[in-house]
């Protein structure tokens, strides 16, 4: 089974307003992004709202115009390309949070653009705690957490947390384990087979 | 029948909240924060510094109202009606018939001024206020309105030399509008480094709530917060929030505390 098919799979079987930690490695990055916005919300015909503190927006963008992903129900809150000082230019699907630090903003774009789609189910994807924990300490990242996930599950949204198992530390699986009902282990059987 | 006195805390509170009727300002996040709205015929100080989002939160207040059917009425005190209306929030909720219907009103105070003969005075006496609060009203009247602004109350109170006067013109303008059953909201221009919300102090201590907005910088970045500091005839969240000013109207999140200990925001 492939990462794309894996991950779309597990994800399927989940009930909505699911908040799912997605343990993966870096070399899975871009085919669980493939799984998960084309797999799996294509087919389920979600709204998809990702948050990017990871790589700029655009770089995504980029990757999924590659893939032939459409853009047509994907949006994007980016908390890294003005801090990075990147084009002034942004693609009319993205919004920018000025720091990952200001973690208010970044609920309150996700809010934002669920309410722009409230008719429909949404994904909204954390790409990622690891990045996002570069920025902030664990007390503040464990309560913006806690009130996101539980606020997109009253929106009856699908939460997927990225987490970098290279970047991981002991403080991020506890709070993962907190706030997700599910931990997704990608490739996590073929890599065993292999070792 | 059990006298209020004697019921539990909770039922008595229960039995108040219901005893006020609400106006809900359909600012999801601010009627949450008051347990369903605006008691109705409050008046309210929005206070706060520049750039806070004070305005924005009276014409969403207005715009809603007029979508409901209340007649709602801005009256600008600094800024013509005109220039206002251009710089906006471009609500999506906004529908320019609401203009056209007479549901939503805007009108200048310095053409009432200058109705009034007052125009070029500096200070207002005691009978000139009188009749700036009774032209009002009549405004009040007239367009049946029951969501009303005045923005800013900063700006009237410099034409008013003492606490007496800006108490006077407060108290009188706060009972005819809560009379006829308009909830009102105030704007007051208010400096944090300064100590009140309002100039003199007078404001906060007679209006019925006072909702302050604010600029909160936090290691580089600057947070814009609203706060309900005190709100007649409901119980109330007294947290501080962080809002954004949206197409989709005014959101509102919990400000993070990260611990509140040092360095845990």
């Amino acid at each position: 089974m492939t990462v794309t098919t894996e991950i779309a799979d597990k994800l399927s079987a989940l009930p909505e307003a699911s908040a799912v930690a997605l343990r993966l490695r870096t070399d899975q990055y871009f085919d669980a992004i493939q799984g998960m916005l084309d797999n799996f919300a294509g087919k389920k015909d979600l709204e998809i709202v990702y948050v990017t503190s990871t790589i700029p927006s655009q770089s995504i963008i980029h990757a999924l115009e590659v893939l032939e992903i459409p853009l047509d129900h994907i949006w994007f809150v980016d908390c890294i390309s003005q801090i990075m000082m990147a084009a002034a230019k942004r693609h009319p699907h993205a919004i920018a949070v000025e720091s990952p630090t200001m973690l208010e903003n970044l609920m309150l774009k996700v809010e934002f653009l669920l309410r722009r789609h409230r008719d429909r189910t949404a994904l909204v994807i954390l790409d990622s705690i690891n990045s996002l924990a570069i920025h902030n300490n664990t007390k503040i990242l464990s309560e913006f957490l806690h009130i996101l996930v539980n606020n997109l599950r009253s929106h009856g949204a699908y939460t997927v947390i990225f987490s970098m198992r290279e970047y991981e530390t002991e403080d991020i699986r506890n709070m993962l384990v907190l706030v997700s009902d599910e931990t997704i282990e990608l490739g996590h059987d073929l890599k065993a087979l292999a070792e | 029948m059990v006298r209020r006195a004697d019921m539990p805390p909770k039922e008595r509170e229960v039995l108040v909240e219901r005893e006020r009727e609400r106006c809900a300002t359909g600012i999801e996040g601010i009627d949450h924060v008051l347990n369903g709205g605006i008691p109705r015929g409050n008046t309210v100080l929005i206070a706060g510094s520049v750039g806070t989002g004070k305005t924005s939160i009276c014409i969403e207040f207005l715009v809603h109202g007029a979508i409901s059917g209340e007649n709602s009425l801005y009256v600008s005190v600094t800024e013509p009606t005109t220039k206002l209306l251009k710089n906006m929030i471009p609500f999506d909720f906004f529908d320019e018939r609401l203009m056209k219907q007479g549901r939503l009103r805007f009108v200048d105070l310095p053409a009432i001024y200058e109705k009034l003969g007052i125009d070029e005075k500096a200070q207002f006496s005691f009978d000139e206020i009188k009749m700036l609060v009774d032209t009002i009203a009549g405004l009040v009247d007239q367009y049946e309105v029951k969501r009303f602004v005045l923005d800013s109350l900063t700006s009237v109170s410099y034409r008013l030399e003492d606490r007496e006067l800006i108490r006077e013109f407060l108290l009188r303008l706060g009972m005819i509008l809560s009379a006829k059953g308009c909830t009102s909201l105030l704007v007051s221009e208010h400096n944090p480094s300064e100590e009140g919300y309002s100039r003199l102090g007078v404001a906060e201590a007679i209006a019925d709530g006072v909702i302050v907005t604010g600029n909160l910088e936090r290691r580089g970045d600057l947070l814009r917060t609203l706060q309900t500091v005190k709100m007649r005839g409901t119980s109330h969240s007294r947290a501080k929030y962080v809002i954004d000013l949206t197409t989709s109207g005014i959101l509102l999140v919990p400000l993070l505390k990260g611990g509140s200990i040092p360095g845990g925001a």
